[in-house]
């Protein structure tokens, strides 16, 4: 057999044999990442899931076994609490949640993705001075506005309407949203822009048909997060409007509270069907935050 | 290098609308503010006294003032380790195709706690952290640390601390998710080519992600250092500043004065300091990350 | 997503105007011909808020030119919303007020109309009440407040563990510590207290007050004028409550613990004595079923205070000094207050009436009715100290009482802080 063709040389063997060692090496490493990462997410996981779930069946406690046995299971199951809790502080008062977070949701998507259309995809002087006026409005503590705005409210007539929440909260939810969606537009190639204006689209059409359908994760994600404040938004929901024919979930739920005489079980059964749409919302709107749906249209 | 080449015009009349709201309903509040800082006055007094600045002056030799300046800018600190600089963390190491087929399921779970209300949360971790029956001290103790088993909100040189700790585990999933986003933008090129050149999984977090990822994380500081001045529910809930004043906040003093103590002016003026506060740091951390400009 | 983005705008728009529509109806003020009063509550609570809807509706009947819009809001937010309301031209005519400073004052701020003429033109609406009840909402000898409401508090216990250490209800503050001491030698926790809001511990400090200090005194230094909370007795009241706790009488960790899981905790026979209002009873007889019994606070030897003031005071509510209808909020107020309703409160919800008689034996629990009846032989009513002092000097008492139970502040400390802040409310008031 001659030297120089052997099957495998001596040379490459030793680098295979390495080679797959490093591989190994490499694969070994990989899991001890593995398993480290998914024990500390589960602790975490479990130091989230386990009060959640604690809230559900608190609500099924009366308040002896509420405070008696915080971390048990009920010892009886008081499912009344859930329909009680539902008829004093939240039936009659979930439409008016509801229609008043989709609107002030709706006009912040509208309002805040324009602005911050406006804000990403220009240059010009001043577009910074734009960008701080519109940032300050994060920086008003709520509770100083509410007598100016309560006095603001009854000038103009709206006061004890739903605009009397709708409009603030429109206002006070825009700052962040057009921050939060400025950045991500930032972000998105220019090239595709300049494509469609080439091919002769205005810029409403390069809004409407680039910019949105790309930015569509940060605006699912601006809608979670706006809904959330509204939904849960107690203050000016108590001091803006006082028909109960107006009122919201969150006051209602303060029906079920006293200084002496709280039921621990109902307010809990409360607190836990409000947050229910919240984490329903959620789930639905997670499916837009998928890698891939953006990547491919830049490409294209 | 590529100018966008529409007018000024055009960009203001997409901004107007917003602006408009703002400025109403936001800024008016806010220069009104600044204008009752100089009077005292309630809401349920006909008249109102002229003060001056001195109510500022009063705010400055107030020793709750500092302690409350000092627990937010803890706030602020603790909120930007975790918050930020934990959810980025996570949210790489979710990206990373060994975890991405968990990434659903936990990106869901460290999601919700920040869609509850505070009122809830408020109320779970008072219980969480009661030393008789609270589950805290419960586990310390089956790990054998029961020095550690302390009266954590009940005790004025911890309650500051558990109160900043419920807001971590309330917020951090919610960076994380603002963080997987804009981490999902990255294309994947950047990362082939990283990967060509055999760079480890930490220099490409390092060079590649985090600056792609400039415009989140400034949002991701900014909003929370904003959010840490003016943190009130949290707060309120759990321990209304106390024991004693130990967990006062601007935002608890700014309450007291306005609703208990029926100083209105009182209350402006730590309004207006709020605000010259979080536009302050705010304006340096834009300028700092050069905000709007390319990578 | 694009066209169900728009179809959706579409829906709502056409869903806004006509919710808009409904709305502002609603908001319409005055009906044909009809009086419409605005009267603000702080019970919406299930169990309370069906009585004022009855008495509202039973109202509405008798006098069909009057409507009455009704709101409740419940105990903490409604300190929040009074104050935002009280300065726009939406002031409810009828709107629950404590007594003591709190209503005081908005008669300083002249929002509260002036009574006085109503109840001394109806002497028979004046004498049904009893007097103790219309005392604290009096400011410079005139009636500002009506209340509905009489509020005492005492110490409950658990029968069976007096029993078992053949103990009696103490009448001196001697006795009470030998009570105190005999039960902790025995093992048990002699007192429940739920302090995590820290107005628990000041309803004790309200009794020691006044049993510590002389009379004028008090007085003189709960007016937010000529406050200065220079007597020694301050200091001994708070060094009396810090020393319960010091020597173990109290529960552990009370800083920590609400005033319902003490509740709870006084049910479940974990402790001996608890601290309630009249009003907490009726749960007290639902959670015990007869296995308790009540005293007053015990009188204090060296006390310079009267020894027969009971802690407590009547909760009501005040006129709007800006309303259009004084006569008409007056006939709600006197149906609302009338003996009739004044039963149908006692036995529907369990409260004690001001009203003399109402709280008996045949329409309350017998311990309610013989609760009032100490606060009718008493000589005078000891105020809860949050709201019978300036809301500063309150506050300085309320985040201070944590740390003096705990240690970690000395009643001197305070008592210097307290008069701190009397002075600077002083200069304040006019």
């Amino acid at each position: 057999m001659a030297n120089n063709s052997p099957v495998v040389n001596a040379n490459e063997l030793k680098k295979i044999a390495t080679g797959s060692s490093k591989l190994s090496v490499r694969k070994v490493k990989d899991r001890i990442f593995q398993s480290a990462v998914l024990l500390w997410f589960g602790i975490f996981s479990v130091i989230i899931i386990y009060p959640i779930i604690w809230l559900g069946l608190s609500g099924l406690k009366s308040n002896a076994d509420f405070f008696l046995n915080t971390w048990s299971l009920p010892e009886e199951w008081l499912w009344g609490n859930y329909q009680a809790a539902w008829d004093a502080g939240i039936g009659q008062f979930f439409i008016n949640s509801v229609f008043i977070t989709v609107v002030s949701v709706v006009s912040v998507l509208l309002l805040g993705s324009m602005a911050a259309f406006g804000l990403s995809r220009f240059q010009f002087k001043g577009q910074n001075i734009f960008l701080v006026l519109i940032l300050s409005g994060l920086m008003l503590s709520p509770q100083v506005s509410l007598i100016p705005l309560y006095k603001l409210l009854q000038a103009v007539g709206l006061y004890n309407t739903y605009w009397a929440l709708i409009l603030p909260y429109v206002a006070f939810q825009l700052p962040f949203a057009i921050f939060l969606m400025r950045s991500y537009f930032l972000s998105i190639s220019k090239e595709l822009e300049e494509s469609a204006i080439i091919d002769g689209c205005n810029i409403l059409q390069v809004y409407r048909h680039i910019i949105l359908p790309l930015g569509k994760p940060i605006i699912a994600s601006c809608a979670l997060l706006t809904g959330m404040n509204v939904w849960n938004e107690f203050m000016f929901a108590l001091v803006f409007v006082e028909d109960s024919s107006l009122r919201t979930i969150p006051v209602g739920l303060m029906n079920l509270r006293s200084q002496l005489n709280t039921n621990f079980g109902i307010q809990l059964a409360g607190l836990a069907i409000s947050a229910l749409p919240m984490i329903i919302a959620y789930i639905v709107f997670q499916r837009q935050f998928v890698r891939g749906l953006s990547a491919g249209s830049v490409k294209g | 290098m590529t100018k966008t080449f529409r007018n000024s015009r055009t960009a203001i009349l997409f901004i107007s609308p917003a602006l408009l709201f703002i400025l109403f309903f936001v800024f008016l509040p806010i220069v009104l503010n600044l204008y009752n800082s100089l009077f005292r006055w309630n809401s349920f007094e006909a008249g109102r006294v002229f003060v001056g600045f001195e109510y500022y002056g009063r705010l400055f030799k107030d020793p709750v003032f500092f302690t409350a300046l000092k627990n937010n800018s803890l706030y602020a600190v603790i909120s930007l380790i975790f918050q930020v600089g934990g959810g980025l963390i996570i949210a790489a190491i979710l990206e990373d195709k060994l975890i991405r087929r968990f990434q659903p399921f936990f990106r869901t779970v460290f999601f919700i706690p920040s869609v509850i209300s505070i009122a809830v949360v408020g109320l779970l971790w008072q219980l969480l952290y009661n030393p008789e029956v609270g589950l805290v001290n419960g586990m310390l103790k089956t790990i054998g640390q029961s020095e550690w088993a302390l009266s954590w909100l009940g005790d004025s040189k911890t309650a500051i601390y558990a109160v900043v700790a419920v807001s971590q585990w309330q917020y951090t999933g919610y960076m994380t998710m603002l963080f997987l986003l804009a981490l999902q933008k990255i294309p994947f090129e950047y990362y082939e080519a990283a990967m060509i050149d055999g760079a480890s999984k930490i220099k490409t977090f390092f060079f590649i992600t985090l600056p792609q990822m400039k415009e989140m994380i400034l949002v991701g500081t900014v909003i929370t250092v904003i959010c840490a001045f003016k943190v009130f529910d949290e707060v309120y809930v759990m321990t209304n500043g106390g024991p004693g004043r130990s967990t006062e906040v601007l935002g608890t003093m700014l309450y007291r004065a306005a609703f208990r103590n029926d100083e209105m002016g009182y209350a402006s003026t730590i309004g207006t300091i709020i605000f010259v506060i979080t536009l302050t740091l705010s304006l340096i951390q834009l300028k700092l990350g050069k905000s709007g400009k390319e990578v | 997503m694009r066209m169900k983005l728009n179809v959706l705008l579409a829906v709502l728009l056409v869903f806004v105007l006509a919710l808009t529509g409904c709305s502002s109806s609603s908001s319409s003020n005055e009906e044909s011909g009809k009086v419409v009063l605005k009267f603000l509550h702080k019970w919406p609570q299930p169990e309370y808020a069906p009585y004022f809807e009855e008495v509202v509706k039973a109202f509405e009947k008798e006098n069909p030119d009057i409507k009455i819009k009704m709101e409740a809001i419940a105990d903490e937010p409604i300190k929040d919303k009074l104050r935002v309301i009280l300065g726009g031209n939406e002031v409810p005519d009828i709107m629950f007020s404590w007594s003591g400073e709190f209503a005081r004052k908005f008669v300083r701020a002249d929002a509260a109309l002036d009574l006085t003429p109503y109840l001394n033109e109806d002497t028979a609406w004046k004498n049904s009440f009893i007097p103790a009840s219309l005392q604290p909402f009096t400011s410079n000898e005139k009636n500002y407040g009506i209340p509905l409401r009489f509020n005492g508090k005492f110490f409950v216990y658990n029968k069976k563990i007096f029993d078992k250490y053949q103990l009696k209800a103490p009448t001196t503050w001697d006795e009470f510590i030998q009570v105190l001491d005999t039960l902790k030698k025995g093992g048990e926790t002699p007192i429940i207290l739920g302090n995590q809001g820290p107005w628990a511990a000041i309803h004790y400090l309200t009794g020691l007050n006044q049993k510590m200090v002389a009379q004028d005194v008090r007085m003189k230094d709960y007016n937010p004028k000529t406050g200065e909370f220079t007597d020694p007795g301050y200091v001994k009241a708070m060094q009396m409550l810090a020393d319960l706790n010091k020597k173990g009488y109290f529960m552990k960790n009370v800083n920590s613990s609400s005033h319902d899981m003490g509740q709870q905790l006084f049910a479940a026979g974990k402790g001996a004595i608890f601290y309630v209002e009249l009003e907490e009873f009726a749960t007290v007889e639902n959670n015990m079923k007869g296995n308790w019994g009540f005293f007053p606070m015990p009188s204090i030897a060296d006390g310079k205070g009267s020894q027969s003031f009971i802690t407590g005071a009547p909760d009501g509510f005040i006129v709007s000094s800006k309303t259009k209808h004084p006569k008409e909020a007056i006939k709600f107020l006197k149906f609302l207050t009338s003996k009739e309703n004044a039963l149908k409160l006692v036995k529907q919800i369990g409260w004690p009436s001001p009203i003399d008689g109402a709280t008996n034996p045949d329409t309350a629990l017998k311990e309610v009715a013989e609760g009032v009846d100490y606060m009718k032989k008493a000589e005078g009513m000891a105020e809860w100290l949050d709201t019978d002092v300036h809301a500063k000097v309150a506050d300085v008492y309320l985040s201070n009482i944590q740390l003096l139970l705990d240690g970690s502040k000395t009643p001197e400390e305070i008592i210097k802080e307290v008069q701190e802040v009397a002075k600077q409310v002083q200069s304040e008031v006019e």
